[in-house]
């Protein structure tokens, strides 16, 4: 029997892990899964009384599982795990970030002007598609600091706002 | 031993319709020689060819739209045909031409039919005087907003803005009024010089709530045209095709024969050769418009071999060749019921934005009925490069009901970590009530799923579970780790320094 901790959508998450023969029993909270490795990565479990087979592969300290098709990310709360786009980070509204390294087309915004959420704010092009990128909260625009033609990644803020108190 | 229909054939595409021509080509015995760019070096398309060529950086318009470099390597190769799959080259009259001016078969249509249906609005008068019906709009291209805004208050609003020289949906806008036409336009613009190189759009009436169905086609050098019956499209984002079944739901046989019948006349009027596929728009009222053709294989032409047992390759190679079409492919029926569902790599579960990364997982479903088109492979990377389409999982059952139930769990078992997909947005579409009763409308994404969530507290449990087991398994996923820090293993021959078999590897 072994404990461990994962981080999983903000939450820290504990799991108690116990061996039985082949099957691997794990349970978290109330709720108790049994696993059967098939290698390769995949394990079967049974879930709402289904048998169904996972995916689960761990890089740079996150988990990254296929469940019936839901993609699912758990990291390690030992390490520093944030190795994603900035985009990621919960709580970090106020600022813009390209979904995806491309090129900008089009900012729709300047500095001073109030945006709402979901307001269109920049066109990114990527994979020879225009992907427009909305505004995660509403606000004053505080910054930009590209312009259509540059190069951008995802790690670089296109935009800041302020938001209101 | 049959006859051998050419000598060899290059393929100039990449990914999964590479494969898919060089797989017809060997059942043929016909060798292949395969094209790549520097970011394709490891991919799975040049190891399926007999042979490959490298013809330049990852950009398209310097390797797989780079009509000299394809030219010299199929010489280089002595190949005395070309397929050029769908996308890059396949709509391209000049390469067509140029092909024929180098004694290669393009295998496809004439430069001269490609140059006619490439151009959407001429086409679409051709059409029209064939008795043909089409929807309602400009019959000219224009640089002024005065006309546009005159054509569109004339066709009515909502109108859509269309690239005269291409589809997929790159350089299409919806206007809903007056005010947006104008920024409608120059998007449209931009996008379709990016795709096709060429900026002229157009603009016509926008059918609210259409069903796209399409016809396939075939035609010989030796005046034979037949339809292969329909397929609908009508799930789409980004007026892109996601999922595609056959036969639709919405036809009866009387309408199937006539739209068959109007495809027929489309492909006969444009004096086509080869496969291609006739678009219409088909609205509540049960009118349909015919939209464009489409002169190349098409990406979902896997749903019609399913239900028609026809090897829609193998078929463009033999009417190339000069080969008539058979009796048996002239008298063909539809038999059960066949869905597409496309693999991007995008995140379904936020507005479809590509996604990018290395494949750090990757296992196919398989069964009896379930058909996987693909170009992955564990370790390689998803680049901004190229079109996200990855892969297309294909299913056959006797029945629609059956076709969705098998779908469903054969998404399940299509594992792919490191990118995100849109399988279980999918596995959504086919479980709404909508599209279980056959209600498939092009704007069906919009009206059923803009609302959708997935809880993902609700996975809370089982997600700490599955990593928990994980971690105690060490052997397998280090050894995922190791793979997908450094990338690709390295190919074989690079591990063993130079060598080649029968000259087959060339540089």
């Amino acid at each position: 029997m072994s404990s461990c901790e994962f981080l999983f959508n903000g939450d820290v998450v504990a799991s108690v892990l116990e061996k039985d023969g082949d099957n691997l029993k794990v349970k978290v909270g109330e709720k108790e899964f049994e696993f059967r490795s098939l290698g390769n990565d995949l394990f079967s479990t049974t879930v709402n009384g289904a048998r169904t087979d996972v995916a689960v592969v761990k890089h740079k300290g996150v988990y990254y599982i296929d469940i019936d098709s839901v993609l699912l990310e758990v990291r390690e709360t030992s390490e520093d795990t944030f190795a994603g786009g900035a985009g990621d980070l919960v709580g970090e509204k106020d600022k813009i970030f390209a979904p995806m390294p491309g090129k900008i087309v089009k900012i729709m915004v300047k500095v001073g002007d109030e945006v709402d959420e979901k307001q269109p704010l920049v066109i990114v092009e990527a994979m020879k598609m225009e992907n427009q990128v909305n505004s995660r909260a509403r606000g004053r625009v505080k910054a930009v600091n590209f312009a259509p033609g540059d190069q951008v990644d995802t790690e670089s803020p296109i935009i800041e706002l302020e938001l209101p108190e | 031993m049959m006859e051998r229909l050419f000598n060899k054939i290059l393929v100039a595409n990449r990914s999964e319709i590479a494969i898919r021509v060089m797989n017809a080509c060997r059942t043929l015995g016909i060798p292949s020689v395969a094209v790549y760019s520097d970011a394709d070096k490891n991919s799975k398309h040049r190891l399926f060819a007999d042979e490959a060529i490298h013809i330049g950086p990852s950009p398209p318009r310097e390797s797989y739209l780079h009509i000299e470099k394809i030219i010299n390597a199929a010489k280089q190769t002595c190949c005395d045909a070309i397929h050029p799959g769908y996308g890059f080259l396949a709509e391209n009259p000049a390469f067509a031409e140029r092909c024929r001016e180098d004694k290669i078969t393009f295998i496809g249509p004439s430069p001269e039919a490609i140059r006619l249906l490439g151009n959407k609005i001429e086409s679409r008068i051709r059409m029209a005087e064939a008795g043909v019906p089409i929807i309602p709009g400009m019959k000219s291209t224009a640089t002024d907003m005065a006309t546009f805004e005159e054509a569109a208050e004339e066709a009515g609003y909502p109108v859509l803005i269309k690239a005269a020289g291409g589809g997929g949906g790159k350089g299409m806008r919806v206007v809903e009024r007056p005010s947006d036409l104008q920024s409608a336009i120059e998007a449209a613009r931009r996008e379709a010089k990016g795709a096709f190189d060429d900026d002229t759009v157009y603009l016509e009436k926008f059918i609210v709530k259409p069903r796209h169905i399409e016809f396939q086609i075939l035609a010989d050098h030796h005046g034979n045209t037949i339809h292969l019956f329909e397929r609908e499209c009508s799930i789409q984002r980004r007026h892109q095709k996601i999922i595609e079944e056959t036969p639709s739901a919405v036809l009866n046989d009387e309408l199937r024969n006539r739209m068959g019948k109007d495809a027929v006349k489309v492909a006969q009027t444009a004096h086509y050769t080869n496969a291609g596929t006739v678009e219409f728009l088909f609205d509540e009222s049960g009118h349909y418009y015919f939209l464009e053709v489409n002169t190349r294989l098409q990406v979902e032409h896997p749903v019609t071999e399913m239900v028609t047992g026809v090897d829609l390759v193998i078929e463009q190679i033999r009417i190339a060749a000069g080969h008539p079409l058979s009796d048996q492919i002239r008298n063909l029926t539809q038999r059960g019921h066949a869905i597409e569902c496309r693999i991007y790599a995008e995140d379904g579960e936020n507005n479809f934005f590509p996604s990018t990364g290395s494949i750090i997982h990757y296992s196919e479903p398989a069964g009896p009925g379930i058909r996987v088109d693909s170009g992955m492979q564990a370790g390689m990377e998803i680049t901004i490069d190229y079109d996200p389409i990855m892969a297309k999982l294909v299913v056959h059952a006797p029945t629609r009901k059956l076709a969705i139930a098998k779908m469903i769990h054969a998404l399940n078992e299509y594992k792919i970590l490191g990118v995100k997909t849109s399988k279980k947005f999918m596995i959504d579409v086919m479980r709404h009530p909508d599209f279980v009763a056959g209600k498939t409308y092009t704007n069906f994404i919009e009206k059923n799923m803009s609302d959708r969530q997935l809880d993902m507290d609700s996975y809370k449990e089982i997600a700490v579970a599955i990593a928990t087991v994980a971690s105690t398994a060490p052997a397998a996923s280090q050894k995922s780790t190791e793979r997908g820090i450094k990338g690709a293993p390295p190919p074989p021959w690079e591990m063993i320094g130079s060598w080649q078999i029968g000259g087959s590897i060339r540089e």
